[in-house]
C-alpha cells in the first residue's frame, strides 16, 4: 500500500461535478480567463447522470448563441401532453405547436451522456481542465476554516484554489460537509426510475403522430398508486424514455418496488398501445431534490458556492420536471460570481454573495419563488389521489353519450364527480385558485 | 509505488537511452458490444469502450516489468478516434501511447474483417507503429478480446519479431535482463512455470492483477493532451487507396476445410437409412492415442489424419521443399 | 400491498436479472457501500429492501440484511430511507468505477 500522497495542484477555481451546473460554471470561469479544473467522478461527463429527458434550451441562448445548431439533440419537442389517469381512465391535455419545431425551439429530448459531454466540451474548449474518473472526497480548509480546495481519491492528492464550486448533484457530500445541506432528508427527495425502450424512428413517428426530429413530452399524474409522484414519457430519436418519480418516504412505507410502478404505467390502457412489443435498452435510477424555494439551502460559505441539484434547484413536482436549465443558469452565474470575487480579492461568503442576488434576479430563483408552493400542492393528497380520478370522471360524465336522457349540466356532473372522490367544491375552487396563483 | 521511468508524455518517440522497451498491445473496444442474432452484425457504442480485464491486466504487467528493468512502456492500439479518452487514461499512468487509426468504425463488416481475417496485417501494423520507439524486449497482450478476436495476434507478433511466445499467463516476473518467468494454468489446479528468453510476446489472463490508478498529477497532465496518431505505416490492401495512413486490411478468406461427401444411403426404411448415415451399428476403429515427441511430430500426425480422412489434399501435407 | 416475488417482475416478461443486465457496471475492487447487518436485525421497517431500485438488499432469515454492492446505481435512496444510525456506510465508488449510464 503506497503512502497517501498529498500532491497539490493549484488553480483559480475548482469545480466539482461535470453535470450541467459544473460544466457551465467552468465555462464561465474559463471564458473569464481563469484557470479552472473540472473534476468528475465518472469516466466521462454524463456517465453518472439520469434524468427524464427534456432540456429546455432558453437558458442557453445567452451562453452559447446558436446552440441548437450543434447540440446533440434526439428530438425537438413539439407536443406536450399533460395526462391525468386512474387505473382505467385518462384525461390528456394535449398542446402542440409548430413554433417549437423550429429555431429557437423550446425543449429537446437528449441523453445525458451526449448532452453533458457536449457542455463539458464547451468548457474545455474555452480552456478548462477536465479530470474524469476522479472523486472529490472532501473539502480542504485553511486555518481560518475557509474552503481552499478539495481532496481527491487519487492517492489523496489535493486540488487547491481560493474557491470551490460544488456542482456535485443531489447527494452533494461537499454541501453536506460544509453544513449547507442536511445529511439525509428523505422527505425532500424523490426517486426517479426510468426505462429506455427501443423503438425505430419510423414507428415513433407513427405511434406518436410526429415527423422526423419532432418529439413528444408527456407528464403524467395519478399513475403512482398512493405514492405521491408522477410519471413521464419522452420520445428520443430511436427510443422512448418512460419512468416515474416517487416521493421517498411514502415509497419506502408502501413496500412497492419502483420498477413495479413503471410496469403499472406501461400497462395502462392509454400507454400500453404506444409501447407494445418494445425491448428494454437500459434501466436506470437517480434521486431528485424536491424541496422548492422554501427548502433551498444557503448557497455560499467561505470559499464555497453550490449550484444546480447540490443547491436543490430542481423543479420536479409531478407535472414539472426541470433542473438542467436551472443547473446551467445557476452554474454559469456561480462561475461569474467567482470571477468577480477573485477580481475583488474576497472569496468569503460575503464576497460571493452577489451569486444569490444574481439568481434572485434571474429566472432560476425567480421561477422557484413563483412556484414555491408547487411541490407541496402537486404532491398534496388531494392533487395526487383525488383530482386525477375526479377529472377523469368529469370528462367521462361530459363525454359519455347518454341519449335519450338529456346531458347533465356541467355543475351537476362536477358535484357528482367531486363527491365521489371526497373533494368538496370548495376545496376544488381553492386549489384551482392556488394553482392559478402558483402556475398562472 | 513509483511509476515507470518516464514522464507522462503522450507524444514523441523518445530516445532509446530510456531503457528497455515494453509494449502493451491494447484492443480498446466496446466491452458490451452486441451481435444481432439475425444478421450477425455487431453494434458498438463508443460510450462503452474500455480496457478489457485481460488488456488491463496486460498493461499492469507491462508497467511492472518496465519498472523492474528501469524501462519504459509504449501502449499501442488500433482503432477509431472514439478510443482516445481511454488512451488518455493510459497515458496518465506515465505510458507513451500511440493509436493507429482504422477505417472500420462505421462499417460493421470491415470491423469483422479486421478482427478475424488479417491478423497478420494487424501485427505488422502494430509493430510498425512501435518501431520509432525502439525494439521491444517484451510485448504484452490480453489473452482474449471481448469482441471475439481470433487470439492469433500474439503469434503473429512473435513471428514478426522473431521472439519467443508464451500465452494465457496468470503471472509474470522478470528474471534478470535476459528472461521472464511466467506461470500458466494447467488442468486440475496445477500451474506450469516457464522461463522465457527475451525478446518475448506474452498474453495474460484478466486475473491476478488489477490495473493501478493514475496519480492526480498524471491525470492533470493528460487532461487536454492529444493522442498521437500513427499515420506513417498504413498497410493497405491491394486496390485500396495507398498511402492514406489509415489501416485498411484486406479480406483474406479464412481457411475452411472442405466438407466430406457421403453417398446417400440405400433403401427406404428411415431407420435403416439413419443407421447407415450415422454408422451407429458399424464397427469402428478404436480411438488412436499417440504421444508425439515434439510439436513438429504432433502437427504431422494431425495433418496426416486430416489427409487420410479427406479433409485436406495429401499434397498439402507434403513436407516443405528443403525440409528434412 | 402486494409486492412482486423477489427478483421477478412477471408482468413485463423480463426478470430482474435481465433488467439489471441492461446496465453497464464497471465494478470496482472496493465495496463502496457497507451495511451493518447487526443494526438491521433490530430494524422494523426494512425500508431499504423494497425501495432500492437495484434490489440489492436481501433480508436474511435471522432478520439481518445481505448486501452486495456490485450492481448499484449510486442513487442514495437507501441511506435516505434508512432511519437507523450506522446501518449504512455510503460512499461513491472509486473514480471511474461503478455504474455508467449510456442513455441517462
Ligand atoms: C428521473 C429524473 C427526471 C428528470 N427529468 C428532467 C427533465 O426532463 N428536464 C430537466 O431539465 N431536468 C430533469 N431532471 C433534473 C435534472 O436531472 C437535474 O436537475 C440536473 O441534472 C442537475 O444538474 P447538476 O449539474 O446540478 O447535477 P448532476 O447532473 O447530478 O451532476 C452532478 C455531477 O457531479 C458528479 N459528482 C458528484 N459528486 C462528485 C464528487 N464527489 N466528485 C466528483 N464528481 C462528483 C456526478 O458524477 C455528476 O456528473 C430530472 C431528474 C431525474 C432524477
Ligand atoms: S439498512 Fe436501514 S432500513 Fe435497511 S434493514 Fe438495515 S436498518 Fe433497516
Ligand atoms: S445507492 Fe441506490 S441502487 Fe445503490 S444500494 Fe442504495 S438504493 Fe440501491
Amino acid at each position: 500500500m503506497p503512502e497517501p500522497r498529498t500532491d497539490v495542484a493549484a488553480f483559480d477555481a475548482v469545480v466539482v461535478g461535470a453535470g450541467p451546473a459544473g460544466a457551465s460554471a467552468a465555462l464561465a470561469l474559463a471564458r473569464a480567463g481563469r484557470s479552472v479544473v473540472l473534476v468528475e467522478r465518472g469516466p466521462f461527463p454524463g456517465s453518472k447522470n439520469v434524468y427524464g429527458g427534456v432540456v429546455y434550451g432558453r437558458v442557453l441562448d445567452g451562453i452559447i448563441p446558436g446552440w441548437w445548431d450543434e447540440v446533440p439533440v434526439e428530438r425537438w419537442v413539439v407536443r406536450r401532453s399533460t395526462v391525468m389517469m386512474t387505473g382505467t381512465q385518462s384525461l390528456s391535455v394535449d398542446f402542440r405547436t409548430d413554433a417549437w419545431g423550429a429555431a429557437p425551439y423550446n425543449g429537446m429530448t437528449t441523453l445525458r451522456s451526449h448532452f453533458d459531454a457536449w457542455l463539458a466540451g464547451k468548457a474545455t474548449e474555452a480552456g478548462a481542465r477536465l479530470v474524469t474518473s476522479t472523486v472529490a472526497t472532501g473539502l480542504v480548509r485553511d486555518g481560518a476554516g475557509r474552503v481552499v480546495g478539495v481532496r481527491t481519491d487519487r492517492d489523496g492528492a489535493e486540488l487547491h484554489a481560493p474557491v470551490v464550486i460544488a456542482c456535485d448533484g443531489v447527494n452533494s457530500f461537499l454541501a453536506k460537509e460544509a453544513g449547507l445541506l442536511s445529511r439525509a432528508e428523505a422527505s425532500h427527495h424523490t426517486l426517479g426510475v426510468k426505462e429506455v425502450l427501443d423503438l425505430p424512428p419510423g414507428a415513433i413517428n407513427e405511434r406518436f403522430g410526429v415527423q422526423d426530429h419532432e418529439g413528444v413530452d408527456m407528464e403524467i399524474l395519478g399513475c403512482t398508486r398512493d405514492i405521491p409522484g408522477g410519471g413521464f414519457l419522452y420520445t428520443n430519436a430511436d427510443s422512448v424514455s418512460i419512468g416515474v418519480v416517487l416521493s421517498l418516504p411514502q415509497l419506502a412505507a408502501s413496500g412497492v418496488r419502483p420498477e413495479e410502478l413503471v410496469a403499472d404505467l406501461k400497462a395502462h390502457p392509454t400507454i400500453a398501445p404506444l409501447l407494445r412489443g418494445l425491448t428494454l435498452r437500459e434501466y436506470s435510477a437517480h434521486l431528485i431534490p424536491e424541496g422548492g424555494y422554501d427548502t433551498m439551502p444557503a448557497l455560499a460559505a467561505d470559499g464555497l458556492l453550490i449550484a444546480g441539484d447540490a443547491g436543490a434547484m430542481t423543479l420536479a413536482a409531478g407535472l414539472w420536471l426541470e433542473g438542467v436549465n436551472f443547473a446551467i443558469g445557476s452554474g454559469y452565474a456561480a462561475g461569474q460570481a467567482v470571477d468577480r470575487a477573485l477580481t475583488a480579492g474576497d472569496c468569503t461568503a460575503r464576497g460571493l454573495a452577489s451569486y444569490r442576488a444574481d439568481l434572485e434576479g434571474q429566472f432560476v430563483l425567480a421561477d422557484h419563488k413563483r412556484l414555491r408552493k408547487a411541490p407541496s400542492l402537486v404532491l398534496s393528497d388531494r392533487v395526487q389521489q383525488r383530482y386525477p380520478g375526479l377529472l377523469c370522471d368529469l370528462a367521462e360524465g361530459m363525454f359519455t353519450v347518454t341519449n335519450p336522457t338529456p346531458k347533465a349540466g356541467g355543475l351537476k356532473v362536477t358535484r357528482a364527480a367531486a363527491a365521489r372522490h371526497g373533494v368538496t367544491l370548495r376545496q376544488l375552487a381553492g386549489d384551482t385558485l392556488r394553482g392559478l396563483r402558483i402556475f398562472g | 509505488m513509483t511509476g515507470p521511468n518516464v514522464s507522462p508524455v503522450v507524444a514523441a518517440p523518445d530516445d532509446s537511452a530510456a531503457g528497455p522497451l515494453v509494449v502493451a498491445c491494447l484492443r480498446i473496444t466496446d466491452l458490451r458490444a452486441t451481435v444481432d442474432p439475425l444478421d450477425g452484425s455487431i453494434s458498438r457504442d463508443p460510450l462503452g469502450v474500455g480496457l478489457s480485464p485481460a488488456d488491463a491486466a496486460g498493461l499492469e504487467q507491462a508497467l511492472r516489468m518496465a519498472e523492474s528493468w528501469d524501462g519504459r512502456v509504449v501502449a499501442v492500439a488500433v482503432g477509431p478516434e472514439s478510443i482516445d479518452p481511454i488512451l488518455r487514461d493510459v497515458a496518465a499512468l506515465g505510458v507513451t501511447v500511440v493509436r493507429v487509426p482504422s477505417a472500420h468504425d462505421s462499417d460493421g463488416h470491415r470491423y469483422v474483417a479486421e478482427l478475424a481475417e488479417d491478423e497478420h496485417g494487424l501485427a505488422e501494423t502494430v509493430l510498425a507503429a512501435v518501431r520509432p520507439f525502439g525494439r521491444p524486449v517484451l510485448v504484452v497482450c490480453g489473452d482474449r478480446s471481448v469482441d471475439r478476436g481470433t487470439g492469433a495476434l500474439p503469434a503473429f507478433l512473435a513471428h514478426e519479431l522473431g521472439a519467443a511466445q508464451a500465452l494465457g499467463l496468470v503471472a509474470l516476473r522478470s528474471d534478470g535482463p535476459e528472461a521472464v518467468v511466467v506461470e500458466r494454468r494447467l488442468d486440475a489446479g496445477w500451474r506450469e512455470r516457464l522461463r522465457v528468453l527475451l525478446p518475448a510476446v506474452c498474453s495474460v489472463e484478466g486475473a491476478g492483477v488489477r490495473l493501478r490508478r493514475a496519480s492526480l498529477a498524471g491525470a492533470l497532465a493528460v487532461a487536454d493532451a492529444a493522442v498521437p496518431v500513427d499515420r506513417s505505416t498504413g498497410r493497405t490492401a491491394a486496390g485500396s487507396a495507398a498511402g492514406t495512413g489509415v489501416l485498411h486490411i484486406g479480406a483474406t478468406r479464412p481457411y475452411a476445410p472442405r466438407t466430406r461427401v457421403i453417398p446417400a444411403p440405400e433403401g427406404h426404411d428411415p431407420r435403416l437409412r439413419l443407421l447407415a448415415l450415422t454408422g451407429a451399428l458399424v464397427a469402428h476403429d478404436p480411438p488412436t492415442v499417440v504421444h508425439p515427441a515434439d510439436a513438429a511430430e504432433a502437427a504431422d500426425v494431425l495433418l496426416s489424419f486430416l489427409a487420410r480422412h479427406g479433409y485436406i489434399d495429401a499434397e498439402d501435407v507434403a513436407p516443405e521443399a528443403g525440409a528434412p | 400491498m402486494s409486492g412482486p416475488a423477489p427478483g421477478r417482475s412477471p408482468w413485463d416478461g423480463i426478470s430482474f436479472e435481465e433488467r439489471m443486465a441492461t446496465v453497464d457496471f464497471r465494478v470496482g475492487a472496493r465495496a463502496h457501500i457497507a451495511v451493518d447487518a447487526e443494526v438491521c436485525r433490530s430494524c422494523t421497517t426494512k425500508a431499504c429492501v423494497s425501495a432500492c431500485p437495484a434490489n440489492l438488499f436481501a433480508p436474511t432469515s435471522d432478520g439481518g440484511i445481505l448486501f452486495n454492492y456490485e450492481e448499484c446505481f449510486e442513487c442514495g435512496t437507501c441511506y435516505m430511507v434508512c432511519d437507523s444510525e450506522g446501518a449504512i456506510t455510503w460512499t461513491y465508488p472509486d473514480g471511474g468505477h461503478g455504474v455508467v449510464f449510456h442513455h441517462g
